[in-house]
Order: C-alpha cells, then sequence, then structure tokens
C-alpha cells in the first residue's frame, strides 16, 4: 500500500495523546499517556480494558467532547481542531454507556438530531426510520411509546438507531451491550458487523465484554492506567495475550461486568 | 399630596407599641417557650436600624445633587449582592460576574425608565422618589436573580447526561442547555406571577397600605401600585434573563464541550 492508500483507509488517527485532568488534592492524574491509535474504515476496531483505563476519556476526544492536553487528533488525514465541531458531531456519532432519552416517545428521539440541525425529520413509515430500528434490533411498535419506559436495553436500542438515523461516517459505541441479554447482544454484533462492511462505516467499540470483542472486531486495542499495552490485528490477542496486564484482565471475568 | 390628616407618632406612642413586644417576650417566659432573647435583640435592632436609616434619609433628601444619590443606590446593590452570595452555597462560574452586571443593567435600566418615563419628577436624582422606587425594584429582582441563579447552578449540575447527550446528536451549546434555562427563567420569574396574581385579594402591599395611611386618596395609591408592580416584574425578568443567558456559557468551551466542573 502506498501513503495515498493508508490516508484513504485509515480514518481516524490519535497521534501521542494525553490528557490530564486535576484531582481534587491539586495534583494531576494523567487519564490517556501519550496514546497513539488509529480505526480504519469499513472495520470495527475494539478498545478492551479495566474501567477507570481511559476507555472513556479515548472516544470522547474523536467527537470533541472533550480535547486532549496535547497530542492530535484526525479524521481522514485532517486535524479535527479545524472542523466546526458541530459539523463533525454530524459525521462522528457517539452513543453513550448510559443512554439518556429525552422526554417524548421513541419517535420523537429518533428525531430529536434532526431538530437540532434544523432539518426535516424522517417520519415513522419512512425507509430510513424502518431501517435504523431493524439495525438496532427494535421493532417499529415501539414508536409511539414514552421513551423513559423503556428497560435499560431497549434504550441501549433506541440511543443506537438514533445515532444510525443520522448516516454518520464515524460511529463510536461505549459499551454498547451493558445492558443487553446475551441472544440480543449477539443479534445486534452481527448487524454491526454487517452494516460497517456495507456502508464503509469507521466503527469503534470500547467495551469490557469478551465475547462481544470476539465476534465483531477487525483490531483490538488493550487500554489500561491510560496507555496502550497491546494491539494487534483480529483478535489474536486474546488468545495470546503477551503482557501481564492483559492475561490478568482476561481471567478476571468479574471485572468483565458492569 | 397633602397629607392633612396624617396622624403623626410621638415617641410615647412608640413605647406603648414597643410594649406589645415586651408583653410578647413575657408571654415566651411564662410559658417556657423560649426565643424571648432572640426577639428582645432582633426587636431593638429593628428599632435601631429604622431609626438610623430614617436619619440617613432625612440628610439624603436634602442632597441637591446626583452623586451621593448615585453612590447609595450602587452601596444598596452591591449589599444585595453580598447577601446572595452568602445565601447560595453551590454558585455557578463568575457568579459575582455575572450576577452583579445583570442587577445592574436590568435594575438600572428598569428604574430608569420608569422614573423617566412614568413617574415624572424633577430633578431625576430626587431621592425622595428614586431611593424608594430603586430599594423595591432592588429588593424584587434581588430575589429573582437569587432564584435564576442557583436553578441554574442546579438544573446545569443535574441535566449534564442529558445535555452531553444533545451535543453527541449535533445540538449547540444553547440548544443542548435550553430545558434548563426555561426551568431557570420559570424559577425566577414564578414568585413575581405569583404576587401579582394575588394582589389586592391575598394581600395589600405594603407600599400601598403605606401610602394611604400617610394620606393619600387610595385610587392614586393604587395606580402607583399598578405602576411599580410593572416595574418590578420588568426587573425581575430582564436580571434573570441576563443572569441565565451570561451564566450559561461559562458551562461550556467555544467549541460547544461542557466544561468539567
Amino acid at each position: 500500500m502506498d501513503r495515498s492508500e493508508i490516508a484513504n483507509t485509515v480514518a481516524v488517527r490519535l497521534d501521542r495523546v494525553s490528557v490530564l485532568r486535576r484531582n481534587a488534592e491539586g495534583g494531576q492524574v494523567q487519564l490517556l499517556d501519550e496514546v497513539s491509535f488509529s480505526a480504519r474504515s469499513g472495520e470495527i476496531t475494539a478498545v478492551i480494558g479495566p474501567s477507570g483505563g481511559g476507555k472513556s476519556t479515548l472516544i470522547r476526544l474523536l467527537n470533541r467532547l472533550a480535547d486532549p492536553d496535547s497530542g492530535s487528533v484526525s479524521l481522514d488525514g485532517s486535524d479535527i481542531r479545524g472542523i466546526d465541531p458541530l459539523q463533525l458531531r454530524r459525521l462522528v456519532a457517539l452513543v453513550p454507556q448510559k443512554a439518556f432519552m429525552f422526554e417524548g416517545t421513541v419517535l420523537d428521539n429518533l428525531q430529536k438530531a434532526f431538530e437540532y440541525r434544523n432539518e426535516v425529520p424522517p417520519e415513522a413509515d419512512s425507509e430510513d426510520v424502518r431501517q435504523a430500528l431493524s439495525l438496532a434490533r427494535l421493532d417499529r411498535k415501539m414508536l409511539p411509546r414514552e421513551a423513559r419506559s423503556l428497560s435499560g436495553g431497549e434504550q441501549q436500542r433506541v440511543a443506537l438507531a438514533r445515532a444510525l438515523l443520522t448516516r454518520p461516517r464515524v460511529l463510536l459505541l461505549d459499551e454498547p451491550t451493558s445492558a443487553l441479554d446475551r441472544r440480543t447482544a449477539d443479534a445486534l454484533a452481527a448487524t454491526l458487523k454487517e452494516i460497517t462492511r456495507s456502508q464503509k462505516l469507521t466503527v469503534i467499540v470500547v467495551t469490557h465484554d469478551l465475547r462481544l470483542t470476539g465476534r465483531i472486531a477487525d483490531y483490538c486495542f488493550y487500554l489500561e492506567a491510560g496507555r496502550i499495552l497491546e494491539e494487534g490485528r483480529g483478535t489474536d490477542m486474546l488468545a495470546r495475550p503477551e503482557t501481564g496486564e492483559l492475561k490478568r484482565f482476561l481471567a478476571e471475568p468479574l471485572d468483565r461486568e458492569e | 399630596m397633602e397629607s392633612k390628616d396624617l396622624v403623626n407618632l410621638g415617641l410615647l406612642d412608640l413605647a406603648v407599641a414597643y410594649g406589645l413586644v415586651l408583653l410578647a417576650i413575657g408571654l415566651a417566659r411564662l410559658k417556657k417557650i423560649g426565643q424571648e432573647r432572640q426577639m428582645l435583640w432582633a426587636s431593638l435592632r429593628m428599632v435601631f436600624q429604622l431609626f438610623a436609616v430614617g436619619y440617613l434619609l432625612h440628610f439624603l433628601f436634602a442632597v441637591k445633587s446626583p452623586l451621593p444619590v448615585l453612590v447609595i443606590l450602587l452601596i444598596m446593590g452591591a449589599f444585595s449582592l453580598q447577601v446572595m452570595g452568602a445565601r447560595i452555597k453551590r454558585k455557578m462560574p463568575r457568579f459575582y460576574q455575572v450576577v452583579g452586571t445583570s442587577l445592574l443593567v436590568g435594575c438600572g435600566g428598569v428604574t430608569f425608565l420608569f422614573c423617566t418615563l412614568v413617574v415624572h419628577y424633577s430633578p431625576w436624582y430626587d431621592p425622595r422618589y428614586l431611593i424608594p422606587l430603586a430599594g423595591m425594584i432592588i429588593g424584587n429582582s434581588m430575589n429573582g436573580a437569587s432564584l435564576a441563579a442557583e436553578r441554574l447552578a442546579a438544573e446545569m449540575r443535574e441535566r449534564r447526561d442529558e445535555m452531553e447527550t444533545a451535543l453527541c446528536l449535533g445540538a449547540s451549546s444553547r440548544q443542548a442547555s435550553a430545558p434548563a434555562l426555561r426551568n431557570a427563567f420559570r424559577a425566577a420569574i414564578m414568585p413575581t406571577a405569583n404576587t401579582m396574581a394575588a394582589m389586592g385579594i391575598v394581600s395589600l402591599p405594603g407600599m400601598m397600605t403605606g401610602q394611604i395611611l400617610s394620606g393619600t386618596e387610595p385610587m392614586v395609591a393604587v395606580r402607583y401600585q399598578i405602576a411599580i408592580m410593572c416595574a418590578i416584574t420588568g426587573a425581575v425578568a430582564i436580571t434573570a434573563y441576563l443572569i441565565i443567558m451570561q451564566g450559561y456559557r461559562h458551562y461550556f468551551s467555544k467549541a460547544h464541550q461542557l466544561e468539567v466542573q
């Protein structure tokens, strides 16, 4: 591959990124320490690691919910600080772990992004809505229901459908299966894999869920205490961990729950 | 306004009135309710403070230049800001700057318009009019302002998840915080709206009662009361609006990011 080809396939890149936070005692905690990371389009990149290791901090940099203290973040080769944040968030959708539901029905929630952008939202019976619902494994009968009355797993899928409906190029998922039962999680993994290929999406999944990672990851990063300790193509890393940290993480099933 | 039926109160009359406080204190002591020390202290403070302010006004009303009057108004405003600052525990970022400028613009602007366009008197700084009118406007705005500031800080704290989700969906910081701003404004304006709705039926306002007692024709006193209520409403609304619209910005960065608090 020559250089221009690499630029086309690497959609998201973090270059020696550090994030600091002041703690209560006035000291500084390093949330991310010189992290370099990249994700390609048409692939699912998984970031695994224990809680508090910096996973959520990392994806929040990609749609500029936060900015790093040093290092650069780029999208398709250009620094994201040069892109208007509101435009950037149209290209890069983040689905947080705790899906927040706005007051109103599921349909109201799905249409929310269009309201913010002063665009005509897709109707309940439109092809776009139908497709987003089926990708997120939701039934059409859900649309008129009060979003806050749904179960945690259902809300999580509404949040996914809400993000997909805006047709992002990069999809950031923070613990997407944390509130789902095993069957739904597996079904979601399958559709995620399918749309990543068909729509040339760049998907970055941050998770403890090793089962999910094993099923969907094209590339894996292991992040602990703000540093990338291992990375590799496919999921070989899970079968043949090299560092003591990853071995320990893989051996502690309790830490995978949250 | 001639006060021909005005009944003056002599010191003896005041002493009799104070006897009622002593009666209350005596009852408290007899029935072992307690609080007599506090009641005594509070009543003495009241007597002292009111006499002091009476003397101050007495001399101030003789003033023939605008500067001392404006200084008094600024001191009143600064004092109300300090009272608010002491009472509100979890302050929004840059509390004094935001609330101070809002009070200055909201109360100052409304007082100025009110004194020049509604109550025609001259000179414009005549302390007999300007000080009590501005005092009522500042006092009421202070309540509205502290409700707006307190509610805004609480809403911004409680709605973090909601606002971040909105930002993720492409909302601007203004759009993401719209529900919080709406609630803060409602909280600020509600007491004034309630007071207006109940006025005349539930309560006879103090200013009107005072004017009537000092011999003013009730219809004149009523007109004054209506006018001042309108001015208070305007001042409360403008002050609260300015606090909210300046205040929410300090929770976000220019890149529409929610700042870490």
